[in-house]
């Protein structure tokens, strides 16, 4: 039984981060339509710099805020390149941010080497019950939760949030109004950096970080996101902490091996499902 | 010319077919004008020519003052509310308060929380004409009031739009394929067909013209000099 | 491109394998071996508008299927006649779920799938493993074990055959429907175009080149791991396609040809004395992500048409 909840509570963790790497897929995609591609390089890009402030004797917090601008600034990046553009269609910019993807690995491993990076997190071990979880994962599942709070007020009572929100619901009437769709587009592509820097930020302590782990997260991140159609924060956050747990219970028990597959499984599954109830939407009509 | 809105000479191509052709027109201040022509012959061309969403091969279009836009088929931002809606009408002027709306349209005050996709034809263009109303403009243009509405929920609209144009000295360009309802209520017409300004004169006149009544039924105009 | 441009690239390629030194013919036989895989990776793009991030995934059980018969005493060019099968029947099973999905949907999906084979042939003890499998004995043709140059050759007849299956293709009736349905899938399907069937076939095909591609790497190399087929291996197929042009026949061996040759020269240069040890590596990413990513903004349609285009535009050249 308190081997059950610790694999919840570590699930719960991982599954924050999978989340929080999603929410910003879907942060992207709602208001642009581009899956981005280079959202796994986020999380890592944010994760490496706060290695080397942490090193360099700067306190935590400073250094994960900073990791976390990179992440934002990355972002920011990517949107120029991406939809900067205009009349670039969405599988295109799919494409492009591919390629930024792997010209990241070229300066995280000119920067940071390949070798594989960690930094110390929140130290000590809390007891819940009578299960022994290591207290980072508790502090990931707060965040989280606070991270998806603001971002809910955000979306719903700021105007820069509504605008985001009508980007999202009807692009031409946004145009109608006035608001800039590109301008915007850009915007999400800066919130969608900072939620995959803080999604490395935060689990890096309890999983190293390599440059190419951005596979693994960009995977999971996917898969907690396509249940909620790409466009739907909360049921991103629902798909990832689902996912964390499964993935945690499914090694817990003796399936370490197969980790990976259960996000997998669940995203083709979930794919297939959703195309066989709404019949095959051709894109390229966008 | 000094009008609210001036279009001159306008010409837009797309992909080599003309969809506006040198398109002269002036929405005079004060004015309620109307633009009639039937389905394709370039009012939508005209619409985002005006509102900076296409750009024109040719010719100048210039605004006195603010211009706001009610699209054809209301385009409302359906899973957001009503109060949302018209509070992102404003994104232009970041006016945020929607009172005043609420008391031009008395009863979408107590939609005001509803999601806009779940109200009806007329709710939705009323909200979509005070999302309009938000950006405090000089020149309202109106696409298609009347599409897919109820005779009697036009004629409300209708009040609704000649109070706003007297009360708040508004210029109004009135797009309508409904062109009797048009010049029942406008002062000047324009009609456009296959991307050129076909006929044009003071509605009364043009509502008795031949050429306005065949067409009106389903005819076509003739072209002759003027 | 003319009969004459063709003659004379055959002609080249031809003569050249017995006069490289052994370092640059395994450059020229890998070369060979990712044009034909690109044919298909252009193919299912070009003509059936869809991307996969999976393509390896073939590669990687062509080489497979091909190398664990030929492991256990089973004739080498029976494992290479298993190679494209193997492929061809893994994507008609994969397919028929998964070309459902379109645009970055089918991305994810193709690219779950390498990511679920590869995890799967690391714990498979009779594949070898993580380690990979070893000593795959070299392919032997009537009686003949090929040397470096017989790899060569039939790493030029395997793309020939893959170039000239491409262009029917292109040329056939479905292929025709298929182009567009790439565009408007609607209209194809209105017209009365068996849509999904064709697209399966594309697919189908695409993995049998790729299958066959990687029986020769197996027995090319005697040696195959899960880390053999990395995931960046199927965006360099992706990156090839797109650098030589999508929809043509020359585009892929144009692309591959950029790439490999572009890479190989950067390696050259970051194993000078001096360079740091990441330098290859960092040039390498470097060179495929700022090539993809200029040619999807600026070359839409890749080098080989820009190649022709700029030809005609200046006839004075």
């Amino acid at each position: 039984m308190s081997d059950l909840i610790g694999y919840l509570l570590t699930g719960l963790g991982i599954g924050a981060g999978f989340a929080l790497v999603g929410s910003g897929l879907v942060a992207i995609h709602r208001v642009t339509r581009v899956v981005n591609f280079a959202q796994g390089g986020f999380a890592v890009l944010a994760a490496l710099l706060t290695s080397t402030l942490l090193s360099a004797g700067l306190p935590h917090g400073v250094a994960e805020s900073g990791g976390v601008a990179l992440g934002a600034l990355a972002g920011l990046v990517v949107g120029v390149i991406a939809i900067g553009r205009p009349g670039t269609s969405p599988g295109t910019s799919l494409i492009v941010t591919l390629g930024l993807g792997v010209l990241a690995y070229a300066i995280e491993v000119l920067i940071w080497g390949d070798q594989p990076r960690s930094f110390p997190g929140l130290t000590g071990v809390a007891e819940v019950g009578d299960a022994r979880v290591p207290a980072h994962y508790l502090l990931i599942l707060a965040v989280t939760a606070v991270v998806f709070a603001l971002m809910a007020w955000f979306f719903a009572r700021t105007d820069p949030g509504r605008a985001l929100t009508a980007c999202a619901s009807n692009r031409y009437a946004a145009q109608v109004v006035g608001i800039d769709v590109r301008r915007m587009g850009l915007l999400a592509f800066t919130l969608g950096g900072a939620l995959g820097g803080l999604a490395g930020v935060l689990t890096t302590p309890v999983q190293q970080v390599t440059f190419d782990s951005d596979v693994t997260l960009i995977v999971n991140g996917f898969a907690a996101a396509i249940l909620g159609g790409l466009s739907r924060p909360m049921v991103t956050l629902a798909g990832g902490l689902l996912l964390g747990v499964t993935q945690t219970v499914v090694a817990g028990y003796g399936g370490g091996a197969y980790q990976l597959e259960v996000a997998l499984v669940l995203m083709l599954t979930v794919m297939i499902v959703q195309a066989a109830r709404t019949g095959p939407v051709p894109e390229a009509a966008r | 010319m000094t009008g609210a809105i001036d279009i001159s000479a306008l010409t837009v191509r797309y992909a080599g077919a003309t969809a506006l052709d040198d398109v002269s027109l002036t929405v005079p201040h004060h004015g309620l004008t109307a633009l009639i022509g039937a389905n394709g012959a370039g009012k939508t061309t005209l619409v985002k020519a005006l509102c900076g969403l296409i750009r024109p091969d040719h010719g100048t279009i210039t605004v006195d003052g603010r211009i706001a836009h009610v699209p054809e088929g209301r385009e409302m931002f359906p899973d957001m509310t009503v109060d949302d809606n018209l509070r992102l009408g404003g994104w232009r002027t970041r006016r945020r308060d929607t009172a005043a709306i609420y008391d031009l349209f008395p009863g979408l005050a107590a939609l005001r929380a509803r999601r806009a996709g779940t109200l009806s034809g007329g709710q939705q263009q009323m909200v979509a004409i005070g999302r309009a109303l938000m950006a405090d403009p000089d020149v309202l243009v109106v696409d298609e009031l009347s599409l897919g509405l109820a005779p009697m929920v036009v004629t409300s609209l209708v009040d609704h739009l000649v109070t706003l144009h007297t009360t708040r000295d508004l210029s109004v360009l009135l797009i309508e394929q409904n062109a009797r309802l048009a010049l029942d209520l406008c002062h000047y017409a324009y009609v456009l067909e296959s991307g050129r300004i076909a006929l044009h004169g003071p509605a009364p006149i043009l509502a008795r013209d031949p050429r306005v009544t065949a067409a009106y039924l389903g005819g076509h105009i003739q072209v002759t000099d003027e | 491109m003319n009969r004459w441009t063709i003659g004379a690239v055959a002609a080249v390629t031809l003569a050249l394998p017995p006069l490289l030194p052994e370092r640059h013919l395994a450059t020229f036989v890998l070369l060979l071996l990712a044009a034909t895989v690109t044919v298909g990776v252009s193919l299912l793009m070009g003509y059936a508008g869809q991307v996969s991030l999976g393509q390896a995934s073939f590669y990687a059980i062509g080489a497979y299927a091909a190398a664990l018969p030929a492991v256990h005493g089973v004739p080498t060019l029976l494992g290479l006649a298993l190679a494209p099968v193997a492929a061809a029947v893994a994507a008609v099973l994969l397919g028929a779920p998964l070309l459902r999905l379109r645009g970055h949907h089918l991305a994810f999906a193709t690219l779950a799938v390498q990511l679920i084979l590869l995890s799967l042939l690391a714990q498979a003890d009779w594949a070898g493993g993580a380690i990979g499998l070893q000593g795959v004995p070299r392919l032997t043709i009537v009686g003949v074990e090929l040397r470096d140059v017989g790899y060569a050759y039939t790493a030029w007849l395997v793309l020939a055959a893959a170039l000239l299956i491409a262009r029917n293709v292109v040329d056939s009736r479905p292929g025709r429907a298929l182009r567009a349905a790439a565009t408007s899938e609607t209209a194809a399907a209105a017209s009365g175009v068996a849509v999904g069937r064709h697209r399966l076939a594309v697919f189908t095909l695409s993995a049998a080149m790729a299958g066959l591609a990687g029986g020769v790497y197996a027995f090319y190399l005697g040696y195959l791991s899960p880390g053999s087929f990395p995931v960046l291996l199927s965006i360099e197929f992706v990156v090839m396609a797109v650098v030589g042009g999508l929809g043509t026949i020359a585009g892929p061996v144009v692309g591959a040809t950029v790439i490999v040759l572009l890479v190989q020269l950067l390696n050259t240069l970051g194993t000078l004395p001096g360079m740091p040890d990441y330098a290859p590596s960092v040039l390498s990413y470097a060179v495929y992500a700022v090539l993809l990513i200029v040619c999807v903004l600026y070359l839409p349609r890749g080098l080989a048409p820009a190649l022709r285009l700029r030809r005609t535009a200046d006839p004075n050249a």
